[in-house]
């Protein structure tokens, strides 16, 4: 598995992928749809590095190797995972100055812990319609990206509504002070917990679909 | 002990089957996989290592059963599809790299070895080398790991005379210690008639022949008559080709009847071949 990860970073991802973590920084904007910032790594990463790989014939090189086809899934869901959390991590960061710069929040979801949390299920959401799909084939993105990312917009829509609509839910995912900070820290948790259980069932189901298809 | 086994191997396309194929290889021998374009070949070896999902039938390599054991076999496995068309733009060290990681067994010494013979340089990408250089590269990652076994899809194909010829020396080096195999699958019959121990023949998807070179060569006979000749014989032939002064066939020599009195001629298995196709082309 190590030795997949391994190819994955030193063949498939291109270190300058890593930088679209920077997009964070438009969470530093004031009065804007944060979430727009942590979807940069889903339109640049995603589609430029699995075009590349098919490009490369990386599947091809993959069931080469001493592995078994679930294990090329694997390190490709896992490889992608960690661009989103480091996406997460830079993000958090921001949140940090932008808690100091805005300190007024913002008209919509606030950079707050509770939206870092629910970044963290938009990924999970994405990742469960991305990959599944895409592995039906292991090479076709076009449909996986439109859909999987629909599903992402259309999840940060809702919650972006509900926070401005519903105060009850407002009342647990907004708020930039300290004392909210800490109230949305189950949130987080939460998210963080979605995130690594959707992925998780998102790679069994790429894996059962990839298994099924001839090279 | 039997290296490689494969039973009632299937596996159906909508317009094609690969139907119970069946065929064994004992260590220390190389087998030859033949077969005309588009028989199966490759669908058998992808299939035999699980790329190509197979709908029916066990393989077993190195005594294992593959489907339960298939990374610890592939640990001990060398095997190409073609030459290296992937990472094009990629310096051959960086894939080696990232190769040599995945085998317990790799051997530095032997990598270094086999690209001095085969005259490779490690600063160059793939999409530098040619078509002939491509397979000797993806034949060197997959002789470094001390394979035991190597299935290998077309290695000759693409190689000029000289290439083709160290190749085969390369596969009789590789046997020699007799316990390790090679089974590869080719289309140019002359470098079986070299190296070959066994031949597997395959058609239309399932195994016409499985057996020793010599054994297969001795089951046929190529018959030559005048076209009056034909009519007695033709049940019994395999296929005929009928021309201006006669007729041409291939039959089993079980099938000879000295009162036949025909001009009998041992067949290359490129005759082989090509009278069991041309029979595959009148059934459809």
């Amino acid at each position: 598995m190590n030795n997949l990860l391994n190819k994955e970073l030193r063949l498939v991802i291109h270190p300058l992928y890593y930088l679209t973590a920077l997009f964070g920084a438009l969470i530093l904007i004031p009065n804007w749809v944060y979430f727009v910032a942590l979807m940069y790594v889903l339109f640049i990463a995603f589609p430029n590095i699995f075009m590349n790989a098919k490009a490369q014939n990386d599947t091809g090189f993959s069931v080469l190797m001493p592995v078994r086809k679930r294990d090329v899934v694997k390190a490709r869901v896992m490889s992608m995972s960690i661009l989103e959390i480091l996406q997460v991590l830079v993000a958090a960061l921001f949140v940090a100055i932008g808690v100091s710069i805005n300190p007024k929040g913002n008209f919509l979801i606030d950079a707050n812990l509770a939206f870092l949390g629910c970044a963290l299920v938009m990924y999970g959401l994405f990742n469960l319609f991305f990959f599944p799909m895409f592995y039906k084939t292991g090479h076709k993105v076009g449909l996986p990206l439109l859909v999987s990312l629909s599903i992402t917009f259309v999840f940060s829509s809702i919650i972006e509504v509900l926070v401005v609509m519903v105060p009850a839910v407002a009342k647990v995912l907004d708020g930039n002070t300290p004392s909210a900070m800490i109230s949305q820290i189950p949130v987080l948790a939460a998210g963080t917990a979605l995130f690594v259980g959707l992925t998780w069932l998102a790679y069994h189901l790429a894996a059962k679909n990839f298994e099924k298809i001839d090279l | 002990m039997e290296i490689l086994s494969v039973q009632n191997l299937s596996k159906l396309y909508p317009k094609f089957d690969l139907k119970d194929v069946s065929f064994s290889l004992e260590q220390g021998f190389i087998m030859g996989f033949i077969g005309s374009n588009g028989a199966g070949k490759t669908t058998t070896l992808k299939s035999m290592l699980g790329m190509v999902h197979k709908d029916g039938g066990t393989v077993s390599m190195l005594g294992m059963d593959f489907d339960q054991h298939e990374l610890e076999i592939k640990q001990h496995l060398g095997f190409m599809f073609g030459g290296v068309d992937y990472y094009a733009k990629t310096k051959i060290r960086s894939i080696t790299e990232v190769v040599r990681r995945f085998y317990r067994e790799w051997d530095d010494s032997i990598y270094q070895k086999y690209m001095k013979r085969f005259a490779l340089d490690e600063s160059k990408r793939p999409s530098e080398l040619s078509s002939g250089m491509r397979i000797k590269y993806s034949l060197v990652l997959a002789l470094s790991h001390r394979a035991k076994l190597l299935l290998l899809d077309e290695p000759t194909s693409g190689l000029d005379p000289v290439a083709r010829d160290n190749l085969l020396e390369l596969f009789q080096e590789f046997i020699e210690d007799g316990e390790r195999s090679i089974l590869f699958s080719t289309h140019i019959t002359s470098d079986l008639e070299k190296c070959a121990d066994y031949i597997t023949y395959i058609e239309n998807g399932r195994i016409i022949e499985s057996r020793t070179k010599d054994d297969l060569l001795q089951a046929y006979r190529l018959v030559k008559g005048t076209s009056e000749q034909l009519a007695p014989v033709q049940a019994r032939l395999i296929a005929n080709k009928t021309h201006a002064y006669g007729f041409s066939g291939l039959i089993k020599t079980t099938d000879l009847e000295s009162a036949d009195h025909l001009e009998i001629e041992a067949p290359t298995l490129e005759d082989i071949m090509i009278y069991y196709a041309k029979k595959e082309g009148l059934n459809e």
